[in-house]
């Protein structure tokens, strides 16, 4: 319990959220009424029916049930934030590390090709990146991570700089240890879980930024389900229809909330290391 | 702390929220002006009646008039070409002689007389800049005007020119005074017609007003509009906002699902009419395995018409009958088009050695149609039960096209797209999308059969003598196609438009998509 007493109510509230998506996401066979249409199949005659016994949270235009789909819809927004992250992470740290240690040249031209893609607002360089590969899934991802990364490369190479001028890592580097070895075993260890703590906070805009362009229709390949893109298939519909987009749109508040919440109650802990990159 | 993520992520779900905005509330309304407005979906990119190829028609149409009027054919009428710049016209035997003789009395907006001499030059000045539609002009080789009130054009093949002067786009006839203004003049919001309307103000983007010309040789109806706006609200939950507030009198292009509680509004009327817009794929004849026609058949057999109507159209969605639309001349009836049958696409499939073999093919369509998007869902659905995979990939419209036009072994297997005529012809339709191609434009299924090709070549040049063999012969190549199955057939889309139930007179006309013909209107 001792965990939850450090995250404090709200940040215990986050957690179970998440939590319980991350269940839906693991477990979505088993707990939505209908895999199947959550999966894509259509059900025509069920037509945008609205919530009742049968279909919790009412259908969408081809009569899927939505409480089916909003739960599949999980794995893609889960996923596509790990991998955001993940991707992000794997291009950004180690770059940051090579500017940070080698400095000079090194440092300049990473550097400076950090701030090329840092100069585009990162929302737009997402949604150019998206429409210059095509809708899907992974092409999403890849844009989306492309903005990212370099927020990584920045704060890995900041803490290098504090790292590089410690004692043991000059220790090291005069008893001849290669530098490839202290990168790894001295250096990366103390710049990572900073950047690990980061990378726990940036999920929830990570889903954010990838629902954004699957609701402009840069996302996923129908039929699979997601949120964003269930968002913008309601919209037209929503005078009259409020059920379609408002389920959707709550799991993302949600989930998107939760992040946040979990966010400030670590963020609280770690001391703001620097403001999130959206 | 930062609340932004939590801003970002309710900023999605309020997108989803009506807002009335007041920017529509003009002030207008002055005391007694009655004011006809639109609350129009889409911008006009250009203005200019040489040019003009799209929906900047609705605004052209009440500004310019053309020698001839089409009247689609409904179930008991045929369709019918009326006059309106012109009186009357005759062709020669050989069809290659068209004379025109002008109405009289009719004045340009600039207070000059309607001439022979303007008419051929308005006429010339679309086929010298040859932009947008101009290519409708194609066979007409001269355009003589023996005298103030006659036009004569001759041809270079025999063409229904009585149809193509009464083309929604290219087909403006403009003042003398105009005919050395460039497209920027136009596009500033100067107008130069005969038209009951004049144009007083544009802003791009925004709106265009227009306003009642006094000297229009038609008059005004009792009761007629003494100003028309055109809103440009390219959001349909506010256009369908303002229609619903009476802010608008007229609107189209709003989701098929939220019509029924539309046509329950005592204050508006849902116009639901057959366009001339028709969905379909086309197959990529040119590898394998829909090189095989029962292949592509079998395909056909699997596509589920009517869900696609009911789901993507609320039933409004017409089956289409191959690919010519019903109040063309040349649509067939009584088409041999397939109906979804799951077991004989199944045998057909067996007969050519592919059950459930797995068969993986790939659709395109344009991003963030809903309605093409619905039919490629459905469609999968039936296609998985044969054991077949179809991959709905969204483009861009110009990187589907691309992509297509580039090289039939690396291009999708399925294009979908909708298709419209310039002006009224079958001959549109079949040559544009089937008859075979160098390289491709707009065959995008690579469909080439030479004894389609000399049927269709021959119809055209009878269109304007034979017109009803013409469209026998039209007919029978449409069946050709049909047998073949170069393209699965989707549906007809609806023409839908909603007034306010007040406004008296209104008819929609298929020929000229999403105009509004104001000055037939009064409230």
């Amino acid at each position: 319990m001792s965990v939850l007493r450090r995250l404090g109510l709200g940040g215990s509230l986050g957690l179970a959220v998440i939590l319980t998506f991350a269940l839906l996401a693991v477990a979505a066979p088993l707990l939505a009424p209908y895999p199947g249409q959550g999966m894509g199949d259509p059900n025509v005659t069920a037509k945008l029916t609205p919530p009742s016994a049968e279909f919790w949270l009412g259908t969408d235009h081809l009569g899927r049930d939505l409480l089916s789909r909003v739960i599949y819809g999980t794995r893609v927004s889960m996923s596509a934030g790990l991998m955001i992250v993940a991707v992000s992470l794997l291009v950004g740290l180690p770059v940051g590390l090579l500017a940070g240690y080698f400095g000079g040249w090194v440092d300049e031209a990473l550097m400076r090709v950090t701030d090329v893609f840092l100069a585009f607002p990162a929302l737009l360089l997402a949604v150019l990146m998206a429409a210059a590969l095509g809708p899907g899934l992974l092409n999403s991802i890849v844009a989306v991570s492309v903005t990212w990364w370099p927020w990584y490369a920045r704060m890995a190479r900041a803490e290098v700089l504090v790292l590089r001028g410690q004692p043991y890592v000059e220790a090291a580097r005069l008893m001849g240890v290669s530098h490839p070895r202290i990168l790894i075993r001295h250096i990366l260890p103390g710049a990572a879980r900073p950047l690990l703590v980061q990378a726990a906070l940036d999920f929830g805009p990570a889903l954010l930024t990838a629902s954004a362009l699957s609701f402009l229709g840069l996302g996923v390949l129908p039929p699979t389900a997601d949120w964003g893109k269930m968002v913008d298939e309601g919209r037209k519909f929503f005078p009259d229809r409020w059920w379609v987009s408002t389920a959707p749109g709550v799991a993302i508040f949600l989930l998107a909330l939760a992040f946040s919440v979990l966010g400030d109650a670590l963020r609280g802990r770690e001391g703001g290391k620097r403001d999130d990159p959206s | 702390m930062n609340r932004r993520e939590v801003l970002r992520s309710a900023a999605l779900v309020a997108l989803a929220t009506p807002f009335a905005g007041n920017r529509w509330t003009m002030a207008l309304a002055q005391d007694g002006a009655r004011i006809f407005t639109l609350a129009y979906p889409t911008g006009f990119p250009d203005l200019d009646p040489a040019t003009s190829f799209s929906n900047d028609g609705a605004v052209l149409a009440n500004v310019y008039e053309s020698l001839t009027r089409y009247i689609p054919g409904t179930d008991g009428a045929p369709a019918t070409v009326n006059p309106l710049l012109a009186e009357s016209w005759e062709t020669s035997a050989d069809g290659l002689t068209w004379t025109f003789r002008l109405r009289a009395g009719v004045k340009f907006h600039d207070g000059s007389d309607l001439t022979a001499e303007a008419v051929k030059g308005s006429i010339e000045r679309t086929i010298t800049i040859a932009g947008g539609a101009a290519f409708i002009w194609y066979a007409v080789t001269g355009i003589a005007a023996p005298d103030p009130q006659t036009v004569v054009f001759t041809l270079s093949s025999p063409q229904p020119l009585d149809v193509i002067a009464a083309s929604g786009f290219a087909a403006w006839i403009i003042s003398p005074a105009a005919l050395d203004k460039d497209n920027a003049w136009f596009n500033a919001g100067n107008g130069a017609g005969t038209g009951p309307f004049t144009l007083d103000r544009y802003e791009p983007g925004q709106r265009v007003i227009l306003n009642r010309f006094a000297g229009y040789w038609g008059g005004a109806p009792e009761g007629g509009f003494d100003t028309v706006a055109f809103e440009i609200v390219e959001d349909a939950v506010l256009d369908q906002s303002m229609i619903e507030g009476g802010q608008a009198d007229w609107t189209y292009g709003l989701p098929y699902e939220n019509l029924e509680a539309l046509q329950a509004n005592p204050d508006l009327s849902v116009l639901v009419n057959p366009s001339f817009e028709t969905l379909f794929g086309m197959y990529n004849t040119k590898r394998a395995p829909l090189d095989r026609p029962k292949v592509r058949q079998a395909l056909s057999l699997a596509f589920p018409y009517d869900d696609v109507i009911m789901a993507g159209t609320s039933g409004m969605g017409s089956r289409a009958m191959g690919v010519i639309p019903n109040g063309i001349w040349g649509h067939d009836p009584a088409a041999p088009v397939p109906n979804t049958d799951l077991d004989a696409a199944r045998a057909l499939l067996a007969e050519e050695g592919l059950a459930d073999s797995g068969l993986e093919l790939v659709m395109t369509y344009a991003t963030s149609d809903q309605l093409e998007s619905t039919a490629g869902e459905l469609w999968k659905a039936n296609l998985a039960q044969l054991g077949i995979t179809l991959t709905l990939q969204p483009m861009a419209w110009e990187a589907q096209w691309q992509l297509a036009k580039a090289d039939p072994a690396t291009a999708q297997d399925i294009f979908v797209m909708y298709w419209w005529p310039t002006y009224v012809t079958p001959y549109d339709y079949l040559l544009n999308l089937f008859h075979s191609e160098e390289s491709p434009v707009y065959n995008l299924g690579y469909y080439a059969n030479p004894a389609f090709d000399a049927l269709i070549d021959e119809a055209a040049t009878l269109s304007g003598t034979d017109r009803a063999r013409a469209e026998a012969m039209f007919i029978e190549a449409q069946r050709m196609v049909i047998a073949d199955a170069a393209a699965v057939f989707m549906l007809d889309k609806p023409n839908i438009h909603i007034i306010r139930s007040d406004i008296k007179g209104y008819k929609d006309n298929a020929a000229y998509g999403h105009v509004v013909f104001v000055n037939d209107l009064n409230r």
